[in-house]
């Protein structure tokens, strides 16, 4: 009696398999590790949005398409303006243009996958949340430098002037920084609205805000007044600030400039309220979200 | 006989040995809840599957089957009770790719091809089989180019089971995974899943359909208003005895009447000029009929699995509204 009463006991003890089961064996390869898995998610996901050709079209072709229209073409193009010409000057604005389109899009659409379950499916995967939000991150990057390389290049080729490599560099690094703010922008209307149509729209917004920031045409006047409150007035005239130093480039009249305190606070007010609309709309989200 | 969830606390298995059950369970719930504000989704489940079996887990929409899939998964946290997984937390189990899931969500790109889907997928894992492989076995092999906006439904859910397998799970989820497809495919897609269970997988599925759980699984659990309210075998469950008794009433007195005589109040409706009565002991029913003279034309058959079911649910119904007056009707989505 006592050997059987032990022998049941010990009974439990001997199957006990380690973790990795028979099935799991079969699977070969090293494990990859966290920082692998994020680096493939944001390359197959870049990829796919490069491949995408209503993005690309609105985020890189229509920039520098933009540019060559206005920029390039135009007679008033060698004009001299700050460090630079008149070409350089629109190659900076398609560039800010473009980046922010890519920053607000990819952040707009990375919300509504997640929202529309893709997120639970690679919540099945062995890449967590933070890696999910860390490699969309990577490639709203990639995609916002994707335009400011196309138009800077195409300038390059076609006219547009600035002092210096320095110059060159600093506009592109300062555009891509005051792009990143527009992410928020893209990702507010994702929660606000949850649909990939109302990123699409918010998308189409920036054309309007694109025309408010100085980006399109130099403003003058009352609307130049109001432009100077608007999200995208700030962000360009940072792009530019390595060519022009805060002047405001006019068609005519009396050479007017920014200073740059009022630029950097702009830029920080617009991106302090697209966070804020960001954090109101997520509390607001409902758990299954 | 059918088990009732309040009798069976699981008596054999009972003993606390660390050894026994991180090896030998799939999944082991002990009191688990989940609420979501005043509605209690989930209601006090205990369950515990051991390794290898196929469960089907079946109940009306809002019985809480989607909720509590969910906690398996680690997608929420109950608000009390306990939960393993394969002996270790829902989520670190999902992580180790050791649980693999139909969701029953879209949760898929339009924009890629089926084989891009499930190639982009594989990268997020720490290890997987071959893509070619995990198509193949989902039968989705010949639709590996095709975009997935142009998938059916039915491909669609091939797809995601395709996805389901690419980490080689101990432990396969599937939450109405034929649901939109047609006979014929809900036929192929039963087949591979037959495949995938000869492997030594523990399959769990939630379904509507009594047919689809007894044609398919070993086990059958009946969750309702959040609870475990019928646990057994296939047999078990739907081998239940109830049969149905229909007939022309030409009798004296009223069909109700002669229910009430044989405790079987609930268990009459009429058809036409007919009169049927559901039970399980239809010969001492047709005796009273022939004898007394109160009916003609009799037909005995065996209920319906559709009527079985409804039978459970409709019986658990009664015997639940005493003790959860507050029965809301649960969202399962």
């Amino acid at each position: 009696m006592s050997t059987a009463a032990t022998d049941a006991l010990q009974t439990p003890q001997t199957p006990n398999t380690p973790d990795q089961t028979a099935a799991q064996t079969r699977l070969t390869g090293r494990p990859r590790s966290r920082a692998g898995i994020i680096a493939r998610f944001a390359g197959w996901d870049f990829l796919r949005n490069v491949r995408m050709f209503e993005a690309t079209f609105f985020i890189v072709v229509l920039p520098a398409a933009l540019y060559l229209m206005f920029g390039a073409l135009a007679e008033y193009g060698d004009q001299p303006a700050g460090h630079g010409n008149v070409t350089a000057y629109q190659m900076v604005s398609m560039g800010v243009y473009g980046a922010v389109m890519a920053t607000s899009s990819m952040a707009g659409s990375a919300a509504v996958e997640r929202q529309q379950g893709w997120g639970r499916q690679l919540g099945l995967t062995g890449l967590t949340g933070p890696g999910y939000v860390l490699g969309k991150v990577l490639v709203a990057l990639a995609m916002s430098v994707l335009p400011i390389v196309v138009v800077y290049t195409v300038g390059f080729f076609t006219g547009a002037e600035m002092d210096s490599a320095a110059t060159w560099f600093s506009s592109a690094g300062l555009t891509l920084i005051g792009a990143l703010p527009f992410a928020f922008y893209g990702l507010a209307a994702a929660l606000l609205f949850r649909s990939e149509a109302a990123v699409s729209a918010a998308s189409g917004l920036l054309v309007v805000l694109a025309f408010f920031g100085n980006l399109f045409m130099p403003l003058t006047g009352t609307l130049l007044e109001i432009a100077k409150f608007t999200p995208l007035y700030g962000v360009a005239t940072l792009a530019r600030w390595p060519q022009l130093e805060g002047t405001i480039v006019a068609v005519q009249g009396e050479p007017q400039s920014d200073p740059l305190g009022l630029i950097v606070l702009n830029v920080v007010a617009w991106t302090l309220v697209f966070a804020l609309i960001c954090w109101v709309a997520a509390r607001r989200t409902t758990r299954r979200g | 006989m059918i088990t009732r969830a309040e009798t069976t606390q699981t008596a054999p298995t009972a003993p606390q040995d660390a050894g026994t059950s991180p090896s030998g369970t799939a999944l082991h719930a002990t009191g688990v809840h989940r609420h979501f504000g005043s509605v209690r989704a989930v209601d006090g489940v205990d369950l515990s599957v051991d390794r290898g079996e196929i469960v089907a887990l079946l109940g009306p929409n809002g019985a809480g089957k989607t909720t509590f899939l969910d906690m398996v998964l680690g997608f929420t946290e109950p608000t009390s009770g306990t939960l393993s997984v394969l002996g270790t937390s829902p989520q670190r189990a999902v992580r180790a790719g050791r649980v693999g899931a139909v969701l029953q969500t879209e949760g898929l790109l339009a924009d890629l091809t089926v084989k891009e889907t499930v190639s982009m997928v594989a990268a997020c894992h720490p290890r997987y089989i071959p893509v070619d492989e995990a198509l193949e076995r989902a039968g989705a092999a010949r639709i590996a180019t095709r975009k997935v906006k142009k998938c059916s439904g039915g491909e669609r859910q091939r797809l995601r089971f395709a996805l389901a397998l690419l980490t080689e799970p101990d432990l396969l989820l599937l939450d109405e995974p034929t649901a939109g497809m047609d006979v014929r495919a809900r036929q192929e897609f039963w087949a591979a899943m037959h495949a995938e269970a000869e492997r030594g997988r523990t399959v769990i599925f939630a379904t509507h359909y009594l047919q689809e759980a007894s044609d398919f699984a070993d086990r059958i659990v009946l969750l309702r208003q959040g609870r475990v309210v019928v646990d057994g075998s296939v047999q078990e469950v739907t081998g239940t005895g109830q049969r149905t008794l229909s007939c022309r009433w030409i009798g004296p007195g009223t069909p109700q009447a002669l229910a009430v005589a044989h405790g079987i109040p609930d268990d009459v409706t009429h058809q036409g000029d007919r009169v049927r009565f559901t039970t399980g002991d239809t010969d001492a029913l047709a005796r009273s009929i022939l004898t007394d003279g109160l009916g003609e034309d009799l037909e005995i058959a065996a209920a319906s699995l559709d009527q079985v079911f409804l039978d459970l649910t409709a019986d658990t119904a009664t015997e639940t509204t005493t003790d959860t007056a507050d029965s809301t009707e649960q969202k399962g989505r």
